[in-house]
């Protein structure tokens, strides 16, 4: 079952005072602070007497535990089979160092199945080009990209910039961005400004070097708050279109009359075409009306459109 | 949470997940509804959900008055949380006094049943400390253990052999407690300690793989790593929707039948059907989830909304699975989203446009080809290229024909009703946005 007790926060939070309890005396103050990193303030409201007036039974008065084994659960058969699923992912093996034909067509469980196939699946509108999950080369640079934000060490790439020709970056990694729909890993980090985002498939080679090689930009780069505004005309179930699609972003809505709505988005400066098609794939159910420049760039793109005479 | 199973007025905990699953929609997706725009339902209900969710989610709620009221909304940037914060609600499942109490003591008292899974996890790199193997505990001496250790709490609640013996049946159900028969006696022990699963791999996949959240319920009972991985186009609310999918993953495993009860969001009344489940088709791009199913009642393969379903039970064997099964792999290439049949009532509907790009543009046929899914593209000229498809349905391609607004020199559907449609939302856009047809000449 995959709405249990058995995974919930409470019994997380009390696994966590019970493992602290093993080490010594936990007072009312130490469960609270424990609650809180496990489950919601308000949790402690209800733990916290459960345990101290002996309604859960597991504390002694003194805050010693009643229990002898530090707390764990063995994984349930529902984890098992997600874990046997994902393990034939092949974006599992960027990951997980398990090369080799015997380790690639293994289930870590076998005694269980898995609880879906790849088959079973299917991502419809992910881009052709995403990275190469496959190629051993591609594998070996995520690997080492990873040791690396592990470690907390500095990058030298050679990387193919965007018209195919190679240049050297050297990177204060910070994190990895995946996107699905691009089907791509993307690394960012401190670096000199304009490297600091790298594609992992256009990497050629990777290898960790001296923190004093980086030339560092200020910050690693967060993005670029902009917003849009639009006005919307729930027709054709465009409202639940449009609130879904941008489901992913920051954003306010108010409620006009009965079929029109005030939307405002907030994203990312840099994706700004990005949202210019996305916008425009709703046609006239969707009309921008703020900020001018975004205005001016659906403008410019209709009027180009009115030229072609369709 | 209950008092020897008595429900208190209000709990941060839920029994049922359907009952707050539509209002973290509403208030996550729409978020612009007051109270009373809940229909339906009490202000004392709206009321508890909401605070439920708040305690939660309180990071990210947004509160907004309006002239209908005040209005709640969830308001969250996907792509600046390394975990959905969706899950969370996923881990305040219902439970009585007796259900945690029991559940440390026989987690503690039960020997260990061997760690079979240890050689093969993957990135396992420690064993964790746990209890000695050894020979299972009966019924009786379980009974007798855990009495042992209620006995230091005067006053404390007792449990009766069948209790015990309920308790161990639903765990052996969860593959946590194994039971073996020793000629009339059964003996239960633990099944083996949890082998720790790389970090980052369950960090990466409990976002990325179908239900993502068993994935984060194995993070919460490891040390704790941080993640190493953001997310961007990150559709969250398919977690709300995720013990649907897990109920349609496990009868697509075993070929079952599925009788699905669907809402529409505007509709009061719910719908039943059987079903044979065959596929889930998921869309990066927006984030939505369909179960692709044949439906007996229409007796064609048909897509079913996931966030619509409110419950999917499985039923007896379909002795025709894979039959159906390999009809939906045959027209799968010819669908170019979800659906299979046009409004139309043609098989198959053509499409085809060309779009125009000038010099240092070629990105723009390059979109086309990363872009093109089941359809073909071809390179015209240098400032060229038509796509063509041949789908079930061609009015799913319109929203993304769209995005091509400004490059489009020739469209052309089957459909005569969809190019007109799609032409005369192109004139109203114009007219909506003051262009003049015709001004934009040849540039």
């Amino acid at each position: 079952m995959l709405f249990s007790e058995l995974y919930s926060a409470y019994y997380n939070a009390v696994a966590a005072i019970l493992r602290e309890a093993l080490e010594g005396p936990v007072t009312p103050d130490t469960m609270r602070r424990i609650i809180g990193k496990h489950a919601s303030n308000e949790s402690a409201l209800t733990i916290v007497p459960a345990l101290t007036d002996g309604r859960w039974p597991l504390l002694r008065e003194d805050g010693t535990p009643v229990i002898r084994h530090v707390p764990t659960m063995p994984l349930t058969t529902l984890q098992k089979q997600w874990i046997n699923a994902i393990s034939r992912d092949p974006r599992m093996r960027l990951l997980i160092e398990a090369d080799g034909e015997e380790a690639a067509a293994g289930l870590p469980f076998p005694e269980e199945d898995v609880l879906f196939t790849p088959e079973d699946v299917c991502v419809y509108d992910a881009y052709a080009d995403g990275d190469p999950y496959e190629d051993p080369a591609y594998r070996a640079h995520f690997r080492e990209i990873l040791r690396a934000l592990r470690e907390g060490s500095a990058l030298r790439m050679q990387v193919r910039n965007r018209h195919g020709n190679p240049m050297m970056v050297t990177m204060m990694p910070d994190h990895l961005e995946y996107s699905e729909k691009d089907n791509k890993f993307r690394l960012y980090g401190n670096a000199s400004h304009r490297n600091d985002i790298v594609n992992l498939a256009r990497i050629e080679s990777v290898e960790r070097c001296e923190r004093e090689e980086v030339r560092k930009s200020r910050s690693v780069r967060q993005g670029k708050p902009a917003k849009v505004e639009f006005l919307l005309l729930d027709e054709r179930k465009a409202l639940e279109r449009v609130m879904l699609h941008f489901a992913h972003l920051e954003k306010r809505t108010e409620k006009l009359d009965e079929k029109n709505y005030r939307v405002t988005l907030y994203y990312d400066g840099f994706d700004e075409t990005e949202l210019l098609i996305r916008l425009l794939s709703f046609g006239p159910l969707v009309k921008v009306v703020e900020p001018g420049r975004f205005l001016d760039l659906i403008r410019e793109r209709l009027t180009n459109q009115s030229g072609l005479d369709l | 949470m209950s008092r020897q199973g008595e429900e208190m007025p209000y709990s941060e905990l839920v029994k049922n997940f359907n009952k707050i699953r539509e209002y973290m929609r509403d208030f996550y997706v729409y978020g612009f509804k007051s109270r009373d725009g809940f229909s339906g339902r009490s202000t004392r209900t709206y009321d508890d959900e909401r605070r439920r969710i708040e305690s939660w989610l309180s990071d990210y709620m947004q509160f907004q008055m309006t002239s209908d009221g005040k209005v709640v909304s969830i308001s969250i940037d996907s792509r600046r949380r390394g975990h959905n914060p969706f899950y969370k609600a996923w881990k305040t499942k219902s439970f009585t006094d007796g259900d945690i109490t029991l559940h440390f003591i026989l987690m503690d008292i039960l020997p260990e049943g061997g760690r079979e899974e240890e050689a093969d996890s993957p990135g396992t790199d420690q064993v964790p400390a746990g209890h000695e193997a050894a020979e299972g505990l009966t019924i009786g001496e379980i009974v007798d253990r855990v009495d042992d250790v209620l006995l230091e709490f005067p006053g404390a609640r007792t449990f009766d052999e069948s209790t015990i013996r309920k308790k161990l049946k639903e765990y052996c159900q969860e593959g946590i407690v194994l039971s073996e028969k020793c000629g009339r006696t059964v003996r239960y022990r633990r099944a083996g300690s949890p082998v720790p699963i790389d970090a980052q791999a369950l960090h990466f996949f409990s976002e990325v793989a179908p239900c993502g959240v068993i994935g984060a319920y194995c993070a919460d009972k490891q040390e704790e790593e941080k993640s190493l991985f953001t997310f961007k186009h990150h559709y969250i609310t398919s977690a709300m929707d995720s013990e649907i999918l897990c109920e349609i993953f496990l009868a697509m495993r075993k070929k079952n039948f599925m009788t699905v009860e669907t809402v529409l969001p505007k509709e009061k009344r719910s719908r039943k059907g059987i079903f044979v489940p065959l596929q889930v088709r998921v869309s990066a791009q927006s984030g939505r989830q369909h179960l692709m199913a044949y439906s007996y009642e229409s007796r064609r393969i048909v897509p079913l909304r996931i966030d619509h379903i409110v419950s999917a039970c499985a039923g007896r064997v379909c002795a025709e699975y894979d039959q159906y099964r390999k009809a939906y792999e045959k027209i799968a290439p010819t669908v170019w989203g979800v659906s299979t049949h046009s409004w139309s009532g043609k098989r198959m509907e053509h499409v085809e446009f060309t779009v125009r790009f000038g010099p240092g543009e070629e990105y723009i046929y390059g979109r086309l080809l990363r872009e093109k899914r089941v359809g073909s593209v071809e390179l015209l000229d240098p400032e060229h290229a038509r796509f063509r498809a041949d789908v079930c349905d061609a009015s799913e391609l319109v929203p993304w024909m769209r995005t091509f607004i400004g490059r489009l020199s020739e469209v052309h559907f089957s459909n005569p009703v969809l190019e007109e449609k799609f032409k005369s939302d192109i004139g109203q856009m114009y007219a909506m946005y003051g262009i003049r047809s015709g001004e934009g000449g040849e540039s």
